[in-house]
């Protein structure tokens, strides 16, 4: 396996750390809050990594659409959204949904962007997701009563 | 904590955000660089944040919401630097590797396993919670059905 497929994974690994301290952060100031520490404190890094790393703050001359720009309005909210979720439904749901909107969004983006047609396995494979979404909904289903019950047993011995 | 089909559904929808992010920030990463077009996306990120966080303030202010504040460890505040340092990794990644796809489908992979693995042994103090036998099922299908998504486009 070449190096770099072990730092996607690292990559990976970085992406949940990154997710559990907003989920946490989000437990104690709320999910609105948490967004902006995240992208302060993300900025902040960044303006102190991109001299590092030798690129330039500045680009003159780009023609690129002005809404090139506006990422981070959808940032801000993604921060909201998946911080709030976190403690709500466990790392690794979080994990499964944000990827299962990711890719299928991506889908059609390509189709949009590109004029990539979704192939046959394109199609598959969205319906192989739905089918996990699907699947996951039996536990959702159940996981609810149990907590329910839990805390009908605690108000019943009080 | 009850979790409630809307939460997965906005988890899911926070994938879609997350795409919609990624798709702008990757056409301006084309004439710039990663590094650059996720530093934007922070600083505008952080003004919307900033602006949704205050908006919410005002329209809860009505509503008492006297909420007790815990202590929680500080160290949590710094939850963005892994996050921005995400992008450099990737950004490496991208410029290095000969296959973009199989990065990508890496990098899911590092993320699914590393959610199980939290929820199995409560990392960085998140409460535990059992792996069932439906979520392998579910885990499966989300990464077939990326891989079959990710390399249908690289066939192309």
């Amino acid at each position: 396996m070449s190096a770099f497929f072990l730092l996607a994974i690292v990559q990976g690994f970085v992406i949940g750390i990154s997710r559990t301290f907003y989920g946490r952060l989000s437990e104690n100031i709320g999910p609105f809050k948490a967004s902006v520490s995240a992208h302060i404190v993300g900025f902040v890094f960044l303006t102190i990594a991109i001299p590092l790393v030798g690129e330039k703050f500045l680009y003159v001359g780009l023609t690129l659409p002005g809404y090139a720009y506006l990422g981070g309005v959808f940032g801000a909210f993604f921060v909201v959204v998946s911080s709030y979720v976190f403690p709500r439904i466990g790392a690794m749901n979080a994990a499964l949904f944000v990827i299962s909107g990711q890719m299928i969004t991506a889908v059609f983006l390509d189709w949009h962007r590109y004029d990539v047609t979704p192939d046959l396995i394109r199609w598959i494979g969205i319906c192989i997701i739905l089918l996990g979404i699907y699947l996951s909904r039996f536990k959702a289903s159940e996981e609810p009563k149990e907590t329910q019950n839990e805390c009908d047993n605690i108000e019943l011995t009080r | 904590m009850i979790s409630k089909a809307s939460d997965f559904f906005l988890a899911f929808v926070g994938g879609v955000l997350l795409s919609l992010m990624l798709y702008l920030s990757s056409i301006l990463a084309s004439d710039t660089s990663a590094i650059y077009s996720s530093w934007v996306a922070h600083g505008l990120g952080a003004i919307v944040a900033i602006c949704i966080t205050a908006i919410v303030s005002l329209l809860m202010s009505k509503k008492a919401k006297t909420k007790e504040t815990k202590k929680f460890p500080l160290w949590l505040y710094l939850g963005g630097i892994p996050g921005a340092f995400t992008v450099l990794l990737a950004a490496i990644n991208i410029n290095g590797s000969q296959s973009v796809s199989g990065t990508i489908a890496f990098a899911l992979f590092g993320q699914i396993v590393f959610g199980v693995a939290s929820d199995q042994y409560g990392i960085l103090g998140i409460p535990r919670r059992k792996i069932r036998p439906v979520d392998f099922a579910v885990v499966g299908c989300v990464l077939l059905g990326s891989l079959l998504i990710i390399y249908g486009r690289a066939g192309l």
